[in-house]
C-alpha cells in the first residue's frame, strides 16, 4: 500500500462498467512530487491521509472474491488514517 | 490509475489477434505515479469510447490486461473513465505536483 493525501477529485460520468457510482480521487503520494488517481469506497475527504492499495489487489477493495477480474481498477483507497505512533 | 489526454489514435492492420477490433489510443500522461519508463506517450486500449482531445483516467498493469475478458492481451494500459472535471486543492502544502506531460490539465482550484 502507498500512503498519500487526498488533494482533489476527478468527475467522470462515462466510466468502465463496474466503476459506475464510484468516486475518483486525486492522491498526492507521500515523499514524492507525484500523484495518482484512486477509487474511493470509504468516503474520504480532501486533506485526509489515506492508504491506497495498488496493483491487481486493488480490485478486491471494490468487490472481494475471484469474480472481480473485469474491474478496471489498479488503485483504491483501503484506509483513512486517524493517527499513528 | 493515471491521468492523461488522448492525443491520437493508432491503426494497425497487422496486429496480435487479441487486439483485433480494439481501439488503441495515444495518451499523453500528465499525472503518473511511478512511471515505469520516462515516456512522452503511451498507448492504451479504449474501453469507454474516448476520443482525441479528451482527458481520461487510465488503468495500468494487470487489471488493464484482464479487464477485457482475456488474460492474453498484450497490453498494460486501458482507458477506464472520461474526465468531465478535475478539482484540485489550491493549497497543497508541501506536496507540489509534477505534471509529466506537455499539456497541463484543465482543472479548477477548490
Amino acid at each position: 500500500m502507498i500512503r498519500g493525501r487526498v488533494i482533489g477529485e476527478v468527475w467522470a460520468t462515462r466510466k468502465a462498467p463496474g466503476l459506475t457510482g464510484r468516486r475518483l480521487l486525486v492522491i498526492a503520494v507521500d515523499g514524492a512530487d507525484r500523484a495518482m488517481v484512486a477509487i474511493d469506497t470509504l468516503d474520504a475527504r480532501e486533506g485526509e491521509d489515506v492508504m491506497v492499495s495498488v496493483g491487481s489487489g486493488a480490485r478486491n477493495v471494490l468487490s472481494p472474491g475471484p469474480d472481480n477480474r473485469a474491474l478496471l481498477c489498479d488503485a483504491a483507497i483501503s484506509m483513512i488514517i486517524d493517527g499513528e505512533s | 490509475m493515471i491521468l492523461g489526454r488522448v492525443v491520437g489514435e493508432v491503426w494497425a492492420t497487422k496486429k496480435h489477434a487479441a487486439l483485433d477490433g480494439r481501439k488503441l489510443l495515444v495518451i499523453e500522461p500528465y499525472l503518473w505515479y511511478a512511471p515505469s519508463h520516462e515516456v512522452a506517450h503511451l498507448v492504451a486500449v479504449d474501453a469507454v469510447g474516448a476520443g482525441v482531445g479528451e482527458d481520461v483516467v487510465v488503468c495500468m498493469g494487470d487489471p488493464a490486461r484482464r479487464s477485457l475478458g482475456t488474460t492474453s492481451m498484450p497490453i498494460e494500459a486501458a482507458v477506464c473513465a472520461i474526465v468531465d472535471k478535475i478539482e484540485l486543492a489550491a493549497d497543497r502544502g508541501a506536496r507540489p505536483l509534477t505534471f509529466v506531460g506537455g499539456t497541463a490539465p484543465a482543472h479548477e482550484a477548490v
